[in-house]
């Protein structure tokens, strides 16, 4: 494994597969939104103004693919630092002088358009973080590295944060992925995996009434009991312990936060995911309509243009966070399920792409993109599909607006030029 | 293995299984059970309903009785309301803000049951029947009130106040007739009483529907254009009733002051000519928004003007059944023209005394109606059922009981109106219950003069009259002569199937001759009758316990060929030939002359502007 700045010299062709299937998805997307925003009884060349829009967009990722594949990609590498400081100034800027868009400050408002630096911020991070763990005689190692890596993601999902843009701010998470890969210990994640569950456990017994103390008694209980077991090997038995006392304090913190800190609504959208309330108006209404549209596509779907409920608006944010329910609701379950697949199979051609680096540049990089577009894709998804809560992130190439769009391109094209001078 | 190539297995794998996991889930949402398709229909699909209007109605010369005007409501998708400008809605609909909220809240009860799928595009009636102004200041500001809409309707618009019995009023279906008939809505209007009941469902006409093409915010995105989803209205058909226009209105302005009823019938066909009723109502007040006031109102009214007295109201027949009577003695064969009995001032038997007034000694049949002889009648009674023939009074009785049966008596004539009496005839059962087991005609003599336990409603009164001019047999009288484009087979059987007496047409001229001088010098209504018109009739003065004597009269015009059939009775009004008959026969005059003026002004004028307490 190399150490070092990424060199212009022995090119390597750029990944078709990749690029196919980027195109694809754009197409996808781009026929979908049309869908989505017209009217009944509208023909398809007819487009809508939002669909007008994205056509404009599409030639800005055009450009933006063209600037990448001509310029010099020792620049990523040179300015890897810059740009993150570019992409945290202006999230900050933001704050002060972003126009407010449903109760997130996170937008720059150029007339008609928006720009949202959070998007950017995502593969400004990355390269940061590549540049970073790339940098020779950095390991993954050693609090002050661990640190600093951390940091990289989490001072631009702190400011995002602020932005009050959860959704965009949760996405550096997947981070952890990446750090995961470059040596974070398995059981590290295994560990939130496991508070994962227990926190869900406990918002059940608290939304259902369920007294905590047997969520208590089951733990420490198990635990006396495992104890008891392994009491001669002394290692295992404090390893237990340790497992059961803290499980039993983050429980008892998840039912404070829950109870304490969470507003109402919070705890509604919540508990609506989780399946513990019913409400088919306000907040359940939007997850209802979402899965009454794919649910309509049966097998074959409905048609294209033909999806009433993506375009008469019964879904919220059909063309944007919802838009996988104008693929659900028009091309059925063949069609979302050959969706699902080329969207995959991008994902496994970015993880296969990134084992074949040479740099940890390269290869975190790599990693970086395919975490962040998994997260991205199953929040979204699941969501339409009411699996996981409501989270307003974008369905990557496939929703309208420009800054994901463009952020993601620059994101892999980025990385697919890094790919070509891998050895 | 690889350490490396674990963790990248490890990330590869978590693709599998998000793919696999959401595959399943687009499984269960796209391939389950749950119809989702069809709610997505739901939504998106709005089938307006398109009100009819009902029917015209024309009188038998058509004349245009009832016709339909437009009448707007307020509706609502309860579950739209996101910003209600309740201050707004109070305003304008002049409501305090606690109706306002009680209005909502049913909206939603009443919606959520039209619910079905699952789907929220239900809207409910909220505020029926807007006023001018209210309607004006919605339309205008309707833009306000997100989730409410203007639905148009149809109501009714009655040309005259005095159809109110015959044609009847609308209300709103109950929930009862909504579940039983899947036509109704809540808030749909329906016939409830009079014509507009009984012909309901052709007069209401064929609901059409719009399918539109409806978003979230239920704006209409555009007409389906499947035609299947889509067709018009069809508006009730033209009904000509067999009123006449011109004789009601007459007829009411002559019973003004008095109450009664008035039916005419056209003997040849049974076509009801008049059908008036007073105290009655007008039938304008019941529309619109005042319906229900107006219907409370009317409902606590102690004189009653919801009261169809023409058809439900039942009187003994007092002497007008002499001439039934006198039938029926012809066909049993004790009695022919030229019996004479005598009559000193009323009969006696034992302790039983019938009062007569005092007229000329003995009569024959054609005296005996000319002067109203009750002495005679009670001889001619007990000479039918006391008949040798018959051997036992009870047997005699139900001959006679059968033979006032076949004229119609003693049960509804299935007149075109629901809630007609049937009267009374009394059975021997009857009789037994009320004198006893070993009664004798004696016993029940009152019989022979129309008393006592013999009812019949103004309509069986004026049938009767009908039966006389067409010597023995009748229609059904009936309301409507035809409805446009309608041909029912059990109507016609109904109407236009012709029902026998069980008397001999030959009999009923010796009746008729004396009928025929009644309004003649010497007869009982001496002096009301009119120059130039034969008129056959019958006075009648009805014992009532609750006061005075009942005026009653039936009569029929011409003579020969005879073109209308009339009773008329006048609660509390003394003697038939006071009140009733010069009512009766100006009707006759005017119907059979059509002049404006009568050739009796003196005494219409009495008529018009009496009034009995």
């Amino acid at each position: 494994m190399r150490y070092r700045p990424l060199a212009s010299n022995n090119q390597e062709k750029i990944d078709s597969l990749a690029i196919f299937l980027y195109v694809v998805l754009l197409l996808i997307g781009f026929v979908s939104i049309a869908s989505a925003t017209s009217d009944v009884n509208q023909a398809f060349y007819d487009l809508s103004d939002v669909a007008i829009k994205q056509l404009v967009f599409i030639v800005g990722a055009i450009l933006i693919i063209f600037t990448i594949v001509f310029s010099n990609v020792v620049v990523i590498d040179y300015f890897a630092y810059g740009f993150y400081a570019v992409a945290i100034t202006l999230n900050i800027l933001v704050l002060f002088l972003g126009r407010e868009i449903s109760g997130a400050k996170s937008w720059f408002g150029f007339g008609g358009f928006g720009i949202q630096p959070s998007e950017f911020a995502k593969v400004a991070t990355a390269i940061a973080l590549s540049k970073f763990l790339g940098t020779y005689g950095v390991r993954f190692q050693g609090w002050k590295n661990i640190a600093t890596a951390l940091g990289i993601f989490l001072l631009p999902m702190a400011i995002i944060l602020i932005q009050n843009d959860t959704g965009s701010a949760l996405v550096f998470l997947s981070f952890f992925l990446v750090l995961y890969r470059e040596g974070l210990p398995g059981y590290i994640l295994m560990s939130a995996v496991w508070l994962g569950i227990l926190a869900i456990f406990r918002i059940i017994s608290e939304a259902t009434g369920v007294s905590s103390f047997y969520g208590y008694g089951f733990l420490l209980g198990i635990g006396s009991i495992v104890v008891f077991f392994v009491r001669k090997d002394r290692g295992i038995a404090i390893l237990v312990t340790t497992i059961a006392v803290v499980s039993s304090l983050f429980y008892t913190i998840v039912g404070t936060f829950y109870l304490k800190i969470l507003q109402q609504y919070q705890r509604d959208r919540i508990e609506l995911v989780l399946g513990l309330k019913e409400d088919d108006r306000g907040l359940g209404f939007n997850l209802k309509q979402s899965k009454i549209a794919i649910g309509a596509g049966e097998l074959w779907g409905r048609g294209y243009l033909k999806g009433t409920q993506t375009k008469m608006g019964f879904v919220p944010e059909q063309h944007t966070d919802f838009i996988f329910d104008a693929i659900g609701e028009e091309w059925g379950f063949v069609g979302s399920t050959l969706f699902l697949l080329i969207f995959c199979g991008l994902l496994v051609r970015l993880v296969i792409i990134a084992e074949r680096q040479s740099t940890v540049f390269g290869r975190v990089l790599g990693y970086s993109l395919a975490s962040v577009l998994f997260f991205h894709m199953s929040i979204n998804i699941g969501m339409t599909m009411g699996l996981v809560p409501t989270i307003g992130i974008p369905l990557p190439f496939i929703s309208a607006g420009g800054s994901s769009l463009w952020a993601f391109t620059l994101f892999l094209f980025t990385f697919l030029r890094v790919d070509q001078v891998r050895k | 293995m690889d350490k490396n190539k674990s963790k990248q297995l490890v990330f590869l794998g978590l693709i599998f299984f998000i793919f696999v996991v959401y595959t399943l889930r687009l499984a269960s949402l796209q391939l389950g059970d749950v119809p989702y398709k069809k709610m997505a229909i739901n939504n998106a699909l709005n089938k307006i309903t398109l009100y009819p209007s009902r029917s015209n109605v024309f009188d038998r010369k058509g004349k245009l009785m009832v016709y339909s005007t437009q009448m707007y409501d307020l509706s609502v998708f309860p579950f739209e309301i996101t910003k209600l400008d309740t201050g707004l809605l109070c305003s304008i609909l002049e409501l305090d803000i606690q109706t306002v909220r009680g209005l909502i809240a049913d909206a939603r009860v009443r919606a959520k049951k039209r619910q079905k799928n699952n789907s929220f595009n239900n809207s409910a009636l909220f505020y029926a029947n807007l006023s001018n102004k209210q309607f004006t200041l919605l339309r205008e500001n309707i833009y306000r009130l997100d989730g409410f809409f203007i639905e148009s309707r149809t109501d009714r618009q009655f040309a005259t106040a005095t159809l109110s019995h015959a044609l009847g009023y609308l209300g709103e279906a109950d929930e009862e007739l909504i579940a039983a008939d899947n036509y109704y809505q809540p808030g749909d209007l329906v016939g409830i009483t009079g014509l507009e009941r009984f012909y309901e469902k052709q007069i209401r006409g064929i609901k059409g529907v719009k399918t539109v093409w409806q978003d979230r915010t239920y704006t209409e995105r555009g007409v389906v254009k499947d035609t299947q989803f889509n067709y018009p209205a069809t508006a009730g058909p033209d009904v000509i009733s067999s009123l006449d226009f011109v004789l009601q209105e007459y007829g009411r302005s002559l019973l003004n002051g008095k109450k009664g009823s008035i039916v005419a019938i056209e003997p040849s066909t049974g076509e009801v000519l008049a059908f008036i009723n007073n105290p009655d109502y007008d039938p304008n007040t019941m529309v619109g928004r005042d319906r229900a006031n107006t219907f409370k109102t009317l409902l606590r009214d102690p004189q009653k003007p919801l009261y169809n007295r023409a058809v439900k109201g039942v009187y003994p027949p007092g002497s007008t059944f002499k001439t039934v009577m006198a039938l029926i003695a012809m066909q049993e064969g004790v009695l022919t023209p030229e019996t004479t009995h005598g009559c000193g001032g009323g009969y006696r038997l034992g302790s039983i005394r019938v009062g007569c007034h005092p007229h000329g000694g003995p009569l024959d049949l054609r005296g005996s109606i000319r002067i109203s002889c009750n002495s005679y009648y009670c001889q001619v009674f007990r000479d039918i059922i006391d008949n040798p023939k018959y051997g036992d009074v009870k047997l005699g009785y139900a001959a006679l009981e059968k033979h006032l049966r076949s004229f119609g008596l003693g049960s509804p004539l299935d007149i075109d109106l629901l809630g007609e009496s049937r009267g009374n005839i009394p059975s021997v059962s009857q009789l037994d219950r009320r004198h006893g087991d070993r009664w004798k005609s004696s016993t029940i003599i009152s019989l022979s003069i129309g008393q006592g336990e013999i009812l019949l409603t103004p309509l069986q009164m004026c049938n009767t009259a009908a039966i006389i001019a067409n010597r023995g047999w009748y229609y059904s009288p009936h309301l409507v002569k035809r409805i446009e484009g309608f041909k029912d087979t059990a109507w016609d059987r109904k109407y236009k199937i012709k029902k026998f007496t069980s008397v001999s047409p030959q009999y009923f001229q010796y009746v008729i001759d004396g009928m025929s001088e009644v309004t003649k010098p010497g007869g009982t209504a001496n002096g009301t009758g009119i120059e130039g018109i034969e008129i056959c009739a019958k006075t009648g003065t009805a014992q009532n316990p609750h006061g005075k004597d009942h005026s009653i009269y039936i009569a029929f015009a011409p003579k020969d060929n005879p073109k209308i059939a009339i009773a008329v009775l006048v609660e509390n009004g003394g003697y038939g030939a006071t009140w009733a008959a010069p009512i009766a026969n100006l009707m006759i005059e005017k119907y059979l002359q059509g002049k404006p003026e009568s050739s009796k002004p003196e005494m219409e004028e009495r008529i018009k502007t009496s009034v009995i307490q």
